[in-house]
């Protein structure tokens, strides 16, 4: 019984701890998924305009832009949704917060990652002032 | 930029001195001029930590405005000093010569903020810093010792003479002491040693030069209970162990509860448990403030996070039934000098020893990267 509850007690502190701990290490995970699906989707842009000579025209959602830039071989199509972590292609509306725009001569791009359920910017990455990652 | 510069459409980096960037309006003309602190003022920590701000100048060479990028400080007292905006707006208006010629801030009307002192004074160095002349060189600051370096040295003397002076004349003045640890050191100064503080420095830089006098007590704080093992700055100095030695007072001893066996050896595992939280904060650079999880930011009234503010206050209220509850079952920082102490002068490897030893590996495994997420 003794052991019984020592053990009970110390788990129940580690549980604690484990709770302290698992929203900030579960953000730092979504961050890291939000980031590679960016950089991914970057490249896949960039792949786009060496061919094309222009970015794509449209603005588009992420359900959008992925299958349209995976149909021209410029981006795997098992990209992964980071927010709900299954493939892309399988995303329905509510749960994609990428956003894609060009300007009028399709010569930029941006690409912003949404905080899930508002229109603050979570990440941007575009071709004209945010080239890196910086979180908002 | 645009917070500041709303016509800014561009950014182009400027090859000459000062070396920050050109903001450029919508038709390519230079509409003002922004800079960065960092890395030139990476030396410069405050609290725990640099802090990294943005200057961005307006066409007529005057600050439009002062914002926080980024800082490695306790991400409470960096808010505190982001939410005040009459200091943050303290430049604004000011040209680069006058903020480069400012030896006293106050008197053009800079002052610190309340709560989060020591993170604005080493922001109020930054700006002034980059802003110099040569900005090529990197900032070192000469070493400073001024009147908050002298009341700590004045503490850690006098907790040193309470601690091996044993003369009853003098030992009956240390209820004076204890008080003026708490309204001086805790109240007043807010210079605790507390995790956050130690996992800042050590993912930048010790401030020796710039905070001697906390930098001296942190390190007494470790090696007097190892030389000697007299606990100095638990038992002596420390605000919040003292505060719970005056409660353990208020109570009639018939009140007092005593701990099963159980539940001491249950929470006897909090402390180190804990250091095993900042390990993974650290090692794993979340977002989190490690003030949060001891009292000592609570002293700082003003800029005390709620957290930190729960922590003390439960803290305080158990310790009027269980004397010292705090300090003997959750403070990890206590923990680590208690653990120093103890392995002076003994042979053998107690349960102690396998905690600290477990922290080693976990420690070891996140610095090789055993442990991802």
């Amino acid at each position: 019984m003794r052991y019984l509850i020592r053990t009970g007690g110390v788990l129940l502190v580690l549980s604690i701890c484990y709770l302290l701990l698992a929203g900030p290490v579960q953000q730092k995970q979504l961050n890291r998924r939000v980031k590679t699906l960016l950089l991914d989707v970057q490249e896949g842009l960039q792949k786009y305009h060496v061919e094309e000579e222009v970015y794509p025209k449209e603005m588009m959602s992420g359900r959008e832009l992925i299958p349209f830039l995976a149909e021209g071989g410029f981006l795997d199509e098992k990209v992964l949704n980071p927010w709900v972590e299954d493939l892309y292609v399988n995303t329905g509306e509510v749960d994609d917060w990428l956003r894609y725009r060009t300007d009028q001569l399709a010569e930029t791009y941006e690409l912003k990652a949404l905080v899930p359920g508002s229109d603050g910017v979570h990440f941007r990455l575009d071709s004209v002032e945010n080239h890196s990652l910086e979180e908002r | 930029m645009k917070a500041f510069l709303p016509d800014a459409k561009k950014l182009r980096a400027d090859a000459a001195a000062p070396f920050g960037l050109k903001v450029l309006g919508p038709n390519g003309s230079q509409i003002g001029y922004a800079l960065r602190t960092m890395p030139r003022t990476r030396d410069i920590v405050g609290y725990s930590g640099p802090t990294d701000a943005l200057i961005v100048f307006d066409q007529e060479t005057q600050v439009a405005g002062v914002s926080i990028r980024h800082s490695y400080d306790t991400p409470s007292h960096v808010e505190d000093v982001k939410l005040d905006l009459l200091f943050m707006e303290s430049w604004n208006g000011k040209t680069r010569e006058e903020i480069a010629a400012i030896e006293d801030p106050g008197s053009e009307g800079i002052y610190a903020v309340s709560g989060a002192t020591r993170t604005s004074e080493a922001l109020i160095e930054s700006i002034s810093s980059r802003l110099q002349d040569d900005p090529l060189e990197n900032v070192s600051r000469p070493l400073s010792f001024g009147w908050k370096d002298i009341c700590l040295l004045f503490f850690l003397l006098v907790g040193c003479l309470f601690a091996f002076w044993k003369n009853a004349s003098f030992q009956k003045f240390r209820w004076l002491y204890s008080v003026l640890t708490i309204g001086v050191l805790g109240l007043w100064m807010g210079d605790l040693i507390a995790q956050s503080l130690m996992v800042g420095w050590m993912e930048t830089r010790i401030p020796w030069e710039a905070t001697p006098g906390l930098v001296l007590l942190v390190a007494a704080a470790f090696v007097i209970p190892w030389f000697t093992r007299q606990p100095v700055y638990c038992q002596f100095i420390c605000p919040h162990g003292n505060l719970q030695r005056w409660t353990r007072k208020v109570l009639p001893a018939k009140w007092k509860l005593r701990l099963s066996d159980d539940n001491k050896f249950i929470s006897r595992w909090i402390p180190p448990m804990l250091l095993g939280v900042v390990l993974l904060v650290s090692f794993w650079q979340l977002d989190f403030d490690l003030a949060g999880i001891e009292p000592f930011d609570a002293y700082l009234l003003g800029g005390a996070g709620l957290a930190t503010i729960f922590v003390a206050v439960i803290g305080l209220l158990i310790s009027f039934f269980i004397p010292m509850a705090y300090c003997k079952f959750a403070c990890p920082t206590g923990w680590l000098l208690e653990f120093v102490r103890r392995r002076s002068g003994k042979g053998k490897f107690g349960h102690r020893d396998w905690m600290g030893a477990g922290l080693l590996i976990l420690a070891a495994g996140l610095h090789q990267g055993w442990f991802s997420i």
